[in-house]
């Protein structure tokens, strides 16, 4: 590595203050220090953003996606691998223009966006609309309310509903079979200018009368968005991002509650029907297919969209679940994950507000 | 005259047809009043009432004087009338129950007169042939998504005290953006049910 500490601090006069690009100085350190722990210590907060620790928030995040990512290489294969790299160029360049301009460096927090965004897209999505919807999400989403912390939408779905109301045609072509070899995908490159088999998402199945087992949705050998299908995995990430307390228990238990709950008494009434029989056997279904698990996991649990405060959480989630199962049977869309998120984090703050409001009450009634 | 039910059209008019998210009447005081939630919440409460209340007097004038003297012409002067007319109402209501809220307001109570929303409200309730229960579901039902999509930005307003918008971007400009994104995530509801 020494060779790279000399190449970096050969360039660094450059970027200092006089230097000849010193405009572009949080970009270099941005990739210095993923290299290199910086020399120096701040002397005061430079731009603290909220209590917690962002960046132990922002690794665990990472750490509990990586069986979905790899899941999706292994399903998916290389064009994934693209799309990643789309999202994290694309993204950091609309973040890196803003640090520039704010003279900040650039957040952590970016870095669990360009991985959430590929994964909640159809695998065979054109790369120049990945592009298109990480940068739109960022910027709309993220850097005009100031960046990590600040932001009221979480910036991944907001790049998701932009592009599937912006593109709902090419969105809908892009879903692909997952590869049923026993070495997965890992050297090939599905997309849509090769043979691809364009593959109907198991929810677009089910509205045409047709079920799968659930026992594929399990595992995640069915068409679906790149890092949704998988299950198990999503639940192992889920699992890690609970223990450590980066996910609220209360966000993902009142979400998967009310869409239980709520599913089950459309079932068992009779507003919908499904081919498959009984009530325990749909609702499980349609808990494990879609994007609901990677939603609730990975999307509705980020702390700085969703409500502060405990009531507001089971609120909030009740809203996410009930909205989710009200798009997906009656409406014309046949997933409603992103949009029940999105319209979570606008109802977010009301909530906040009524809980705040009625504690202050209690406490000046107690005198 | 349309067979949809009354509740639908309630539904509807809150949900996949809001006359704020879907058409975008009645953004002036959408934008200029939902700065605090509770400012927020009166004024959508004043909406609701005054669109509830004019729908149907509009609707009665429209069926039972216009139509039968064949004024149909004059739907337009005629309807901002009676809507100028309601609202002086309201607004001595608001001045001598909440003063409070009165100063809050400001212009923008009298100015409910002018708010496209309400005309808008009853220029529908006529174009797609409303018969009297619809148009009572109509009008509640665009009033309270009004008040819900107001009360709503307000929220989030509020939450963005906390942020660090960039000059450019201050003001009203972020708010029609955050308006925009609202817009958005109510698309997800396209499709439950349908009114024209």
């Amino acid at each position: 590595m020494k060779w790279l500490l000399k190449v970096i601090d050969a360039v660094r006069p450059n970027f200092e203050e006089g230097g000849k690009l010193r405009l572009l100085n949080p970009v270099f350190e941005a990739l210095e220090h993923v290299f290199f722990a910086p020399g120096t210590t701040t002397l005061e907060a430079p731009h603290v953003r909220d209590p917690i620790d962002l960046k132990r928030f922002m690794s665990m995040a990472i750490i509990s996606v990586v069986p979905t990512v790899l899941a999706a290489f292994y399903f998916f294969g290389l064009r994934f691998v693209a799309m990643i790299i789309v999202s994290y160029a694309a993204g950091l360049t609309v973040e890196a223009l803003f640090a520039i301009v704010r003279k900040e460096g650039i957040n952590e927090g970016f870095f669990v966006t360009g991985i959430l965004f590929p994964l909640i897209l159809p695998p065979s999505m054109p790369l120049w609309m990945v592009a298109l919807g990480v940068a739109f999400g960022v910027f709309i989403g993220k850097e005009l309310f100031g960046g990590t912390g600040r932001n009221v939408f979480n910036p991944a779905l907001v790049g998701r509903c932009f592009l599937s109301l912006a593109y709902p045609k090419t969105m809908a072509k892009s879903w692909v079979e997952p590869s049923d070899y026993l070495a997965g995908a890992l050297t090939d490159w599905v997309g849509p200018s090769l043979d691809a088999v364009s593959g109907a998402t198991p929810l677009a199945l089910a509205k045409q009368g047709e079920m799968g087992a659930v026992s594929h949705l399990f595992l995640g050998s069915v068409p679906g968005s790149a890092g949704e299908t998988s299950a198990v995995l999503i639940l192992l990430g889920g699992v890690f991002l609970l223990f450590t307390r980066v996910a609220s228990w209360r966000t993902v238990v009142s979400i998967l509650g009310s869409f239980i709950v709520l599913t089950g008494a459309l079932v068992a009434g009779g507003a919908v029907s499904y081919p498959m029989a009984g009530v325990f056997g749909p609702v499980m279904w349609h808990v494990f297919a879609g994007g609901l698990l990677f939603g609730v996991f990975f999307m509705a649990t980020d702390p700085v969209t969703s409500p502060t405060t405990n009531a507001g959480k089971w609120l909030y989630g009740i809203v996410i679940g009930s909205t989710t199962v009200l798009i997906r049977n009656f409406t014309g869309y046949v997933e409603g994950v992103t949009f029940a998120i999105l319209l979570g984090n606008i109802v977010a703050p009301i909530f906040d507000e009524i809980v705040i409001g009625i504690r202050i009450r209690r406490l000046r009634s107690e005198g | 005259m349309s067979e949809t039910s009354a509740w639908v059209i309630f539904i509807a008019a809150i949900f996949t047809n809001n006359i704020l998210l879907t058409n975008f009447l009645g953004m002036c005081s959408f934008i200029a009043c939902s700065g605090q939630i509770k400012t927020s919440l009166g004024l959508g409460t004043a909406v609701i009432f005054v669109m509830i209340m004019t729908t149907m007097i509009n609707y009665v004038v429209y069926h039972f004087v216009l139509v039968p003297l064949s004024l149909i012409h004059l739907q337009f002067i005629v309807f901002i009338a009676v809507i100028a007319a309601f609202v002086q109402l309201v607004e001595m209501f608001v001045e001598r129950f909440s003063p409070k809220l009165y100063f809050a307001l400001g212009i923008f109570l009298p100015l409910i007169t002018v708010n496209c929303a309400i005309l808008g409200a009853s220029l529908f309730m006529i174009i797609r042939n409303y018969s009297f229960i619809q148009s009572v579901g109509f009008g509640l039902g665009a009033g309270i998504g009004w008040a819900v999509a107001i009360v709503l930005l307000a929220g989030l307003r509020q939450k963005m005290t906390y942020s660090h918008v960039p000059k450019p971007f201050q003001g009203v400009a972020i708010a029609m953006i955050v308006t925009g994104v609202l817009a958005m995530a109510f698309m997800g509801f396209a499709g439950m049910v349908a009114i024209q």
